[in-house]
């Protein structure tokens, strides 16, 4: 299993929108939860996309109204790095 | 049984309503509560729920779609971002407890446009006189006492050419008639989930044109490391666990009304409330509050009986399995407005789960009661 993206929305009602979204421009996501150690302010929603999905998933999203948080590559293992996409 | 009190709680409701309540009590749990299963179905729920309501209610934001615990958590949610003591607040003479109530609370005594019942255009007159001296104007849609349905559009049209704010109590007129939340852009539109929107008691809606402050604060399963609630919606206004199960049964009540179509569901209503009328005003021994203009009157209607108190008419037709409701129904003031503060009314409502013929059987049963307790 390869690596997967998280992109941050503001809150899990957001997330849920920002998946919406993405499943009508045929992009499958998954709802999720931060890692508490990517967040300052704590529990913040993201939607998950795999890697080849993700650019894709992007130009989708920052084509809405929604406002786009972070973005975190996140390895099989579980490990996390902020990324710039 | 004959029910005629969905202007109090819609009890007849769509089969799916009761089946999604169950459903979610069995296998959904609390959103943004966790990842597990149980906790993605239970914020499944809530964000379709937001998402047909906002279909429903014309708005294209779901987010902006606050669940509350009834339409006055919603109305005090509401007064209380944007009324001060100090703020000057125009009422129509229509007003619900739930609206007078916390503005008297607040200390704000209110300029009451009390004009005659059913006369829109007189309303709009003494809005029109009355409105530059004021910050913000609450008014109802529809009055639940009377089925008098106020001027909307034109009120929320002069409010924006004035620049003042507007909260909407949409109480009797959601699932009942249509609101477009985007032609009205009020800051606040709140209405209860248990009445036209055919969910269960307990649920609520406020759709939020404006930054609000929040009545209660607590957990909301988002940036809980800082003390304030989240800055944004609909977490700001949601603390604490949600009434999932009551939510899911809304959303299947809201779905039904998306599917039927609001504007049958009104026909429906208006021939009922047409059917009421031709059988009772005939009869001599009422006194019935009726409009002949269709867009002044929703389905609801009241009358003062003669020579039996309101009170007692209910109670006999409840002996007769026939539902309605007496009294000041919670709005003194538009008792007070009308003319009926004294007696109160004997209040028919209809729902889409009541037919011609119920009615009319009802208004027989009216009829033989006053005439018996005239003899």
């Amino acid at each position: 299993m390869g690596h997967s993206f998280i992109i941050m929305l503001r809150s899990l009602t957001y997330a849920q929108r920002a998946s919406r979204l993405l499943e009508r421009a045929g992009i499958y996501s998954s709802l999720t939860k931060a890692p508490q150690g990517a967040t300052v302010k704590g529990c913040s929603y993201g939607v998950k996309v795999q890697d080849r999905y993700v650019d894709y998933a992007l130009q989708v999203l920052r084509g809405s109204p929604l406002v786009i948080g972070k973005i975190f590559r996140l390895e099989p293992s579980g490990d996390f790095s902020e990324v710039d996409l | 049984m004959i029910y005629l009190d969905s202007a109090a709680t819609s009890l007849q409701k769509p089969k799916q309503v009761q089946q999604a309540v169950i459903g979610a009590m069995l296998t959904a749990a609390s959103p943004g509560r966790g990842t597990h299963l149980p906790a993605m179905r239970a914020a499944d729920v809530c964000y379709e729920c937001r998402e047909n309501l906002a279909k429903l209610l014309g708005d294209s934001r779901p987010e902006r779609i606050v669940f509350t615990m009834n339409a006055t958590h919603a109305l005090n949610i509401a007064i209380g971002s944007i009324v001060s003591e100090s703020t000057r607040v125009i009422i129509s003479g229509y007003e619900h407890n739930s609206v007078v109530r916390p503005l008297h609370h607040k200390g704000v005594t209110p300029t009451i446009i009390n004009t005659p019942l059913f006369d829109r255009d007189a309303f709009m007159a003494r809005l029109n006189e009355e409105i530059d001296g004021c910050d913000v104007v609450i008014t109802t849609y529809v009055s639940n006492a009377f089925g008098y349905v106020l001027p909307i559009s034109d009120i929320a049209k002069l409010c924006h050419e004035r620049g003042k704010r507007l909260i909407i109590d949409a109480s009797q007129a959601a699932g009942v008639l249509d609101i477009n939340a985007k032609e009205l852009q009020a800051d606040f539109i709140a209405m209860p989930g248990h009445k036209g929107l055919l969910g269960p008691q307990g649920t609520g809606v406020l759709i939020c044109g404006s930054d609000a402050t929040p009545l209660m604060y607590g957990g909301s399963g988002s940036q809980s490391a800082q003390l304030d609630m989240p800055e944004y919606l609909p977490d700001r206004l949601e603390a604490g666990t949600h009434n999932v199960s009551g939510i899911a049964g809304l959303n299947e009540g809201v779905k039904y009304l998306l599917q039927n179509g609001i504007s049958e569901i009104e026909q429906h209503e208006r021939k009922c409330l047409e059917a009421f009328h031709e059988a009772m005003s005939g009869f001599g021994n009422a006194k019935l509050f009726y409009s002949e203009e269709r867009q002044a009157q929703s389905s609801v209607i009241s009358i003062v009986p003669k020579g039996v108190t309101s009170e007692l008419l209910a109670e006999r037709l409840g002996a007769h399995d026939i539902a309605i409701r007496s009294g000041l129904h919670c709005a003194p003031l538009a008792h007070e407005t009308v003319g009926t503060f004294g007696t109160g009314t004997a209040r028919f409502s209809f729902s889409p789960f009541v037919s011609v013929q119920d009615v009319l059987a009802a208004t027989a049963v009216v009829c033989e009661i006053i005439s018996t307790s005239q003899k």
